[in-house]
């Protein structure tokens, strides 16, 4: 496979334009280009922002979902360029896999490679696996893998993949309340500018009724409710159900009698609906 | 899950808390490295480090003590929630403890009586500080008004809350360093203590010199190796000078006192700090169940305070006070101890103290001794460097403390003896003697 190297990060907005500009006309098989960032520095400012944000305790060690947002604008660069086949715009992030291999902190030089793979139906379109890689020095650290849904034509008889667990049920182990600006604040950690997190007008453009809380953020701020469990070796897979609407408070709710920490995001309504399933495992 | 661990024996024969190692982050100055740290993010690091080292992730130990001076109101169950953030087992229970300056000592004191009590066989203690995220308060008046718009439960009444707002309750409420009985800063009132005791600039600048270049010999010689965990990219105490002289320190304008007799400047006081640390303590059955050496035992402890409120007595001499009872309950003169630690919280702070204790008229007419406590030889005091050095995140002092005395005792050899001393706001004073294993 062939590897495009960058230099820095690329920068997102323009992309996103360039994504949009681009998107009618798109097919054919995935590009065969990984894109890759080597000795990414991580910065304490941004770490310790996003720490913050998504309710981590400040420190040297990288969140398990960290990684994400270092590969995230490489992810967009590949989606973006015109190889891709699938627009980006509209792509709606389903579920998301990451496996730490062990705990990162802010010394490490992360090199950093995004690429496509499994392009496959899905009852309701297609799907796609953005998959990103993170070493140090040459050793596997890092894993995550981001499908995303391009709605259209579904296929009936598609293979459904892992099915999230049932949400534990029960009293919460705690709600929490997202504000109104958590989208902004997400956005400008992430560089995940999409309209529809922004602000209830630019929402209302997309379709949505108010703006919705990064499903990325909403699976950071649950597994920093689980910290420390994440930062060492671990397996989470997410699976994202029902927008979290802004502003809102909802319940969250953990399992963590078996080995397999279950845990989840839920209206306070209307408790069966979730927002967010996640496992996370560790060996 | 996890089962307990069997419960502690309750024991009428006290048995001695064994200090069996500590752990903290390097210190930084106010608005420094740690400017955006919290309390809770430096004691849990300050907490995961020990955890890491001694192999006690999962482990649930009997109790977590610790402490902040400068405390948010969110905060009000710090110590609790940072066991929870970190690798012990969630099952461990914790208090916060709060003596001013005295915190971190005393919580270890704390810790260690209930396991020489045999109601704990092991537990940690702690105590963390910063003076950069420090709880600003809003206006009093807004806060009266935004609680009144908090209760409202009709638009009326939201609308006539909104009416008591004012331009002026913008202005916050920002902690002060002073006692509020008096209004005087610790340091104008320690400035007053070393006036009255003719204590002199050179002499507490030699002493500044001292921690600074004591400190610096301790690190290179890799004393803190298995003392202090990196934290947000300090591997060291950011307010330590290597280079630090006396003539260098020489050159510093007074910043405590008033004309002539001003003697007291930042570099021979301690500067505002942030940064953590915790101590393990345990049973000896206990260290030897989980494969850890024992470094020393805490042996007593004595507690004091002083009126300084009307000017009778100096705001940080109540260790001068606390000393006798140790000495006489456990046999002992000043001079039989191997190492003695006494706090920095300014050079001043310690040159007093050592003076009271050579003073036949202070011994005899504020002490009731008969003949005064004595010289103490010099070349025991902060061997590795104290508070001007490192600096001094109010509740963290005592832990780091005590984990470098009882390392510094357990190098001497089986039976030396320490003391430690720390002044503390309110015109307190907490001291312990330590024994090495």
């Amino acid at each position: 496979m062939a590897t495009q190297t960058l230099s820095e990060s690329p920068s997102l907005a323009p992309l996103f334009v360039k994504a949009a500009l681009t998107q009618r006309g798109r097919r054919g098989d995935l590009p065969a280009t990984a894109w890759r960032r080597e000795g990414v520095v991580v910065d304490r400012g941004h770490l310790l922002a996003y720490q913050r944000v998504c309710g981590f305790t400040g420190g040297d060690i990288l969140p398990h979902t960290y990684p994400h947002v270092l590969g995230f604008p490489l992810q967009v660069a590949l989606m973006a360029d015109r190889s891709f086949p699938l627009p980006l715009p509209g792509l709606v992030h389903l579920e998301n896999q990451i496996t730490v291999h062990r705990r990162l902190t802010a010394d490490d030089r992360l090199d950093v490679t995004v690429r496509a793979e499994g392009l496959r139906p899905h009852v309701k379109g297609r799907l796609v696996d953005l998959v990103t890689e993170v070493e140090v020095d040459g050793v596997r650290v890092w894993d995550g893998r981001s499908t995303y849904l391009r709605r259209g034509p579904g296929d009936v008889d598609a293979s459904p993949g892992d099915q999230a667990p049932p949400l534990p049920e029960g009293p919460p182990a705690g709600v929490i309340r997202v504000p109104e600006g958590q989208g902004r604040a997400y956005a400008a950690l992430s560089g995940d500018v999409n309209p529809i997190h922004l602000h209830a007008l630019s929402a209302k453009a997309m379709g949505f009724p108010r703006a919705i809380a990064h499903g990325m953020w909403t699976a950071a701020r649950t597994l920093a409710a689980l910290e420390p469990r994440g930062n060492d070796a671990s397996s989470s897979h997410l699976w994202f159900a029902k927008p979290v609407f802004l502003p809102s408070t909802v319940e969250l709710v953990v399992d963590d009698e078996s080995p397999v920490i279950v845990a989840g995001l839920r209206s306070v309504k209307d408790p069966a609906k979730p927002h967010l399933t996640l496992t996370l495992a560790r060996p | 899950m996890a089962t307990s661990p069997k419960p502690a024996r309750p024991s009428s024969q006290p048995r001695r808390a064994a200090v069996i190692g500590g752990n903290r982050i390097p210190f930084a100055r106010q608005n420094g490295a740690y400017a955006r740290a919290t309390n809770q993010d430096m004691l849990t690091a300050a907490i995961e480090g020990l955890v890491a080292r001694h192999g006690l992730a999962g482990e649930q130990v009997g109790e977590v003590a610790a402490g902040a001076v400068l405390k948010h109101s969110r905060d009000f169950n710090l110590t609790r929630e940072s066991v929870l953030g970190s690798s012990l087992s969630a099952r461990t229970p914790a208090y916060d403890v709060q003596q001013a300056c005295g915190t971190g000592l005393e919580a270890a004191i704390l810790v260690g009586n209930k396991i020489a009590l045999g109601q704990i066989d092991s537990g940690i203690a702690g105590g963390t500080d910063t003076a950069s995220d420090a709880p600003i308060a809003v206006n009093e008046g807004l806060r009266e008004t935004l609680l009144t718009l908090n209760r409202a439960k009709t638009p009326g009444q939201r609308a006539k809350a909104l009416t008591h707002l004012r331009p002026g309750q913008l202005v916050p409420e920002i902690p002060r360093n002073v006692e509020p009985r008096t209004g005087l800063s610790m340091g104008e009132h320690m400035a007053q203590t070393a006036k009255q005791w003719g204590i002199t600039r050179e002499a507490q600048d030699e002493i500044a010199a001292a921690s600074h270049q004591n400190l610096a010999a301790a690190y290179e010689r890799g004393f803190f190796d298995d003392l202090v965990t990196p934290f947000l990219g300090q591997t060291r105490d950011q307010n330590l000078r290597a280079d630090s002289t006396v003539e260098k320190l020489a050159k510093l304008t007074p910043v405590f006192g008033r004309g002539e007799g001003a003697t007291m400047t930042a570099g021979n006081s301690t500067p505002l700090t942030d940064g953590a640390s915790a101590v393990l303590l345990g049973s000896d059955e206990w260290a030897a169940e989980h494969g850890l050496p024992v470094l020393a035992h805490l042996v007593d402890a004595q507690t004091a305070a002083v009126d300084y409120v009307t000017g009778n007595e100096g705001l940080l001499m109540a260790p001068a006070y606390a000393l006798p009872h140790l000495l006489e309950r456990q046999g002992m003169k000043l001079q039989d101890f191997d190492l003695v630690e006494i706090h920095e919280a300014f050079a001043a702070t310690v040159l007093t103290t050592l003076a009271a204790w050579e003073s036949e008229e202070f011994c005899r007419d504020r002490l009731g001794l008969d003949a005064p406590i004595g010289v103490l030889d010099r070349s025991k005091l902060n061997v590795n460097g104290s508070s001007l050095a490192a600096g001094h995140p109010f509740a963290a002092t005592g832990g780091r403390i005590v984990a470098s005395l009882a390392k510094m005792l357990h190098e001497k050899g089986s039976g030396s003896r320490g003391l430690i001393s720390i002044c503390a706001a309110g015109g307190q004073g907490v001291m312990a003697i330590l024994e090495a294993a």
